[in-house]
């Protein structure tokens, strides 16, 4: 069962990236925030938990930034919730913390590696 | 702009159940039961209710909410402790109400000079400049050539303060204005509130041309009730029908700076009004009248002087007769060395110095008491930290706190600063400056952005240091010190170890000031001004104003003389053009000598005073050689003077100077006296060369008259004498100004006695707030070590030794503010004698500081008197120390 995970194997999300996976989630169209947090964890090989929470905030704090906007709707199994879209505005932001992101990877592989190698 | 509707937390709290159903369905999906599924979706959700509350507590609103909630909490705090709370507000409210005071007047003497005219950056005052480079009004005639000829300037005006005589002979009252030429309203750009300013038909230079007059709107609202029907109708001035054409606009009071005129005459009814000879009007010599000009846009200051410069010179060699040397400069209105302001730009240049000190001072004091404050509640602060408080939020409520201290200081500083700034009033000398002068004491914009400001800086200035104090704290450090308040860091101490010494230093610099302008005010009370000037009554007649010719002026002074003679309890009586020290300014007349040949540019101008027989001998100045006037020198008999011995030393030395010829007038005279030499314009000056002549042969109608009377007893019991034979006399003519001449010649100690007095206020401030600072901190500091106080006891320390602890320490500090105040004071009083009070042409070099600049006496004193304050601000706390139980001290918390 994917949520009885041991849960040392999970990583706490750095601070700040989870509006990047929100965004990157939104990419594919709009979605409620129990999707979201569905799909980050289900995408990232349930290695990522998101706090249920928190992603209420970082999505009312998105949508503040006009990052997303935000609709109420009905899900596919007919109960009503609220729908995120990506806006103009947040796609922009996502490329730039995408390339920002991967950067940051790029620089932390490098000073990594060589311990992670066998001699 | 989208306006977006706030999300309320209500449709936030149905998006979270909406997920928590969500999440149920996809666990009941994946085959867990349906009250399992709904646990878990909980557990898996984490605190709803937190989250809510995040929400709730996310943007702006919170920091408003935070605020209110600081403000309300600082309130509180502050109420629990009244004694420290007024302390501090008291400091702020002087600190904040004595700096508003002379931002106030600073802002009405220099910033803006000039109120009610169109565009008062680019007007400049026009003066005359002098040989010997010091500045001086127009002659009439030089300002129509500046008038007709310079091109950078769109107009240049002159004006005359004048006294007028207002209504019907036998009730007449005397009105301040001035004489203008006719195009001066339109060059200052002045509005009328009704009817019309001078036309430029009447800008003319035709003598008696323009019967006209404008009022103030002042003077419109206390004598017409702003009745607009005045317009067109006639007032009498000085015994002539002027027709009044218009009401200047309110704002408007006239064009010297911190004056206030009600009445504005063309110059050209000077000979009707006053009757002054025409041949007068266009003499070259008669300067006196203050030049205002207007450049025009795009010109530059510097541009303008140079062209006024060329101007002036060329004109200086056309006229050589007159004007040989002589030259012409623009200055800022500020800088204009006439009337009220040019005595009030030294002393407030040195007292806005001072107010830095004071306020610093007071920043000082209430940071060292928030300071101590924020030591006694560490306790406080390290249980809200504990609490999850964020170290943010209390930096943030000890600024609320200090911002509330300033705010309630500066609410209590405005309060009172109108009153305080109106005392400037009390600050001016008798006479005409006093009636005149007009401070705009309401409190304007400027002035309460200024106060706004200070109070913004003082908070932060006095709040910053306990507030970084308070977050940089250690909780650990502090709760593991079992809630004891034990000793204060290590860098805290330094840091009200510098506050203490600092606020000595400042506090010695104050005194030190307020010393050696109160001594170098005492040392100016001490020069003899070579005549005696007590028991003399003196009154200014303004004869012309009751539209007297020259020789009914002349027979006045006669007749008045004649019958106080013969009158009992006069020992004495003498009439004269100027008064020696007065407030007014003093003439002269360029001499050739005979047998002197002046150096090329050489100042051949020489003050003068025309005086009647009775002078020197009623004034009790020595005729050293030769004789005395007296009534044989008349209108027909040949014209002669008399010098005093520095014009002896200067023109004629090792001559006989009885006999020798002079040139002035026009015409030659004759030395026949020679006088001691005596103080004529200020008491600090060195004795100028200075001659006088016969009243009957030289007093002009645009002269002053100035009537003495000596009596053996107090001058003020000679008074109704002089009115009633001055009744007698012509009943119109009214003894307005009488007064002892020994106080009408303080006049001329007026920079010194304002500059003597203001340091004096502003010291007794500095050194009571140095005192309250000092106590307060050694109090504190002391409190602060009770615990290791009665250690030491315990230990067998003997009261004594714990005093004598205290006090060392605490004088020690004081001892590191006295140094380094001595060094600031030195390097402060070398600036200040530096500032010389005026620039016009009398008494040039006259310093505010006289000759005890480095007086080490002052400094001495009041280096004794701090190291005083000092030892009892530290003594009183010691000795309680020393006094308690150290079982007592020791259980304190």
């Amino acid at each position: 069962m994917p949520t009885q995970r041991d849960e040392n194997d999970r990583v706490a999300l750095l601070q700040g990236t989870l509006d990047l996976l929100i965004m990157r989630t939104l990419l594919f169209g709009a979605c409620h925030g129990q999707g979201i947090a569905r799909t980050i964890q289900r995408q990232s090989e349930e290695a990522l938990f998101v706090d249920h929470g928190s992603l209420y905030l970082a999505l009312q704090r998105l949508e503040d930034g006009g990052m997303i906007s935000a609709k109420w709707g009905t899900s596919e199994n007919n109960r009503k919730a609220r729908f995120y879209t990506l806006t103009a505005k947040g796609r922009k932001e996502l490329n730039a913390k995408t390339t920002q992101w991967n950067r940051l990877k790029r620089a932390m592989e490098l000073i990594l590696s060589p311990l992670g190698e066998e001699p | 702009m989208r306006i977006r509707r706030r999300r309320t937390a209500e449709d936030y709290a149905q998006e979270i159940s909406a997920h928590l159903a969500l999440e149920a369905d996809e666990l009941k999906s994946e085959g867990i039961a349906a009250d399992e599924a709904q646990r878990r979706a909980k557990v898996a959700f984490g605190n709803a209710t937190v989250s809510r509350e995040r929400f709730a507590v996310r943007g702006r609103a919170v920091w408003l909410e935070n605020l209110l909630h600081d403000v309300r909490y600082g309130v509180r705090v502050l109420l629990r402790r009244p004694g420290f709370t007024l302390v501090a507000t008291l400091t702020l409210a002087i600190g904040i109400a004595s700096s508003t005071t002379v931002f106030t007047w600073i802002d009405s003497v220099l910033l803006q000079p000039m109120s009610g005219v169109a565009d008062p950056g680019r007007l400049v005052m026009l003066e005359s400049v002098t040989p010997n480079g010091e500045w001086v009004p127009n002659s009439y005639p030089d300002f129509i050539d500046f008038r007709d000829h310079l091109r950078l300037f769109a107009g240049i005006a002159v004006s005359h303060p004048a006294a007028f005589s207002v209504g019907r002979e036998d009730h007449s009252e005397r009105v301040w204005g001035e004489l203008v030429s006719g195009n001066f309203f339109a060059v200052l750009g002045v509005k009328p509130e009704t009817g019309r300013m001078f036309l430029p038909s009447e800008f003319g230079d035709t003598p008696g041309a323009y019967p006209v007059a404008v009022i103030s709107d002042r003077y419109w609202r206390s004598h017409f009730n702003a009745d607009p029907s005045i317009v067109g109708k006639t007032l009498r001035i000085n015994q002539h029908e002027l027709t009044i054409v218009g009401v200047a606009a309110p704002a408007f009071h006239g064009s010297m700076p911190v004056a206030a005129f009600d009445l504005w005459v063309p110059y050209m009814e000077q000979p009707v009004l006053n009757g002054v000879a025409l041949w007068m009007m266009h003499d070259r010599h008669d300067r006196n009248m203050l030049g205002i000009a207007r450049l025009k846009p795009g010109v530059a200051f510097e541009q303008a002087r140079l062209e006024l410069k060329a101007l002036a010179d060329r004109m200086a060699i056309l006229n050589a007769d007159v004007s040989e040397g002589m030259s012409a400069t623009l200055l800022p209105l500020w800088k204009s060395p006439h009337g009220p302001q040019g005595l009030l730009v030294g002393p407030l240049r040195i007292l806005s110095g001072v107010c830095v000190l004071v306020l610093l001072i007071v920043c000082a004091n209430v940071a060292n008491l928030l300071l101590a404050r924020a030591t006694v509640r560490e306790k406080e602060f390290s249980a809200r930290l504990a609490l999850g408080a964020g170290r943010g939020r209390i930096v943030r409520q000890v600024l609320t706190e200090t911002l509330l201290l300033s705010i309630a200081g500066a609410a209590l500083g405005i309060a009172v600063t109108p009153s305080l700034a109106y005392s400037l009033h009390y600050l001016m000398p008798p006479g005409p400056a006093q009636s005149i002068v007009s401070v705009d004491h309401r409190l304007n914009f400027a002035v309460f952005a200024f106060t706004a400001g200070l109070c913004l800086l003082s908070a932060l200035a006095a709040g910053l240091l306990p507030a970084l104090h308070v977050s940089r704290m250690n909780i650990s450090a502090r709760m593991n010190e079992s809630g004891r308040s034990g000793l204060a860091g290590n860098s805290h101490n330094r840091l009200r170890a510098a506050l203490v010494a600092s606020e000595v230093a400042l506090a010695l610099v104050t005194l030190v000031g307020a010393g050696l302008f109160a001594r170098g005010f005492q040392q100016t009370l001490h020069i003899d001004p070579g005549f005696d000037p007590s028991q003399v009554l003196v009154n200014q007649f303004y004869l012309s104003t009751n539209a007297y010719s020259l020789a009914q002026r002349k027979e006045f002074c006669r007749r008045l003389a004649e019958k106080m003679s013969a009158s009992p309890g006069v020992a004495g009586v003498a009439y004269s053009d100027g008064v020696p020290l007065g407030f007014e300014p003093s003439w002269w007349e360029e001499l050739r000598i005979e047998g002197y040949a002046p150096h090329p540019n050489e100042n051949m101008n020489i003050f003068r005073n025309v005086v009647s027989p009775g002078y020197l001998p009623l004034m009790r100045i020595p005729i050293l050689e030769g004789r005395n006037f007296n009534e044989q020198d008349n209108e027909n008999a040949p014209a002669v003077m008399i010098v005093n011995q520095a014009f002896v030393q200067r023109f004629l030395p090792g001559r006989d100077p009885i006999g020798v010829k002079v040139n002035g007038w026009g015409t030659w005279l004759r030395i026949v006296g020679v006088a001691r030499d005596s103080k004529y314009h200020y008491l600090g000056e060195s004795t100028p060369a200075y001659f006088y002549v016969p009243f009957r042969q030289f007093y002009r109608a645009d002269m002053n008259l100035a009537f003495y009377v000596r009596t053996p007893g107090e001058p003020d019991l000679i008074l109704s004498t002089l009115r009633a034979h001055t009744r007698s006399i012509d009943p119109n003519v009214t003894v307005f100004d009488a007064a002892p001449l020994r106080e009408f010649i303080r006049a001329s100690l007026y920079p010194q006695k304002v500059a003597a007095s203001l340091m004096g206020v502003m010291g007794s401030i500095a050194l009571l707030l140095a005192a309250v600072g000092l106590y307060s901190v050694m109090a504190y500091s002391v409190a602060q070590r009770t615990q290791e106080i009665g250690v030491r006891m315990a230990l067998g320390a003997r009261p004594s030794q714990v005093l004598g602890l205290v006090v060392r320490q605490g004088l020690s500090l004081t001892a590191a503010g006295l140094v380094a105040g001595t060094a600031l004071a030195v390097a402060a009083s070398r600036l200040i004698a530096g500032i010389s009070f005026t620039n016009s042409a009398m008494g040039a070099n006259a310093k505010l500081l006289g000759s005890g600049a480095f007086s080490p006496l002052v400094f001495l004193a009041a280096i004794a008197f701090l190291s005083v304050v000092a030892a009892v601000a530290a003594f009183l706390p010691a000795r309680r120390a020393a006094s308690i139980e150290p079982m007592q001290a020791l259980r304190t918390e």
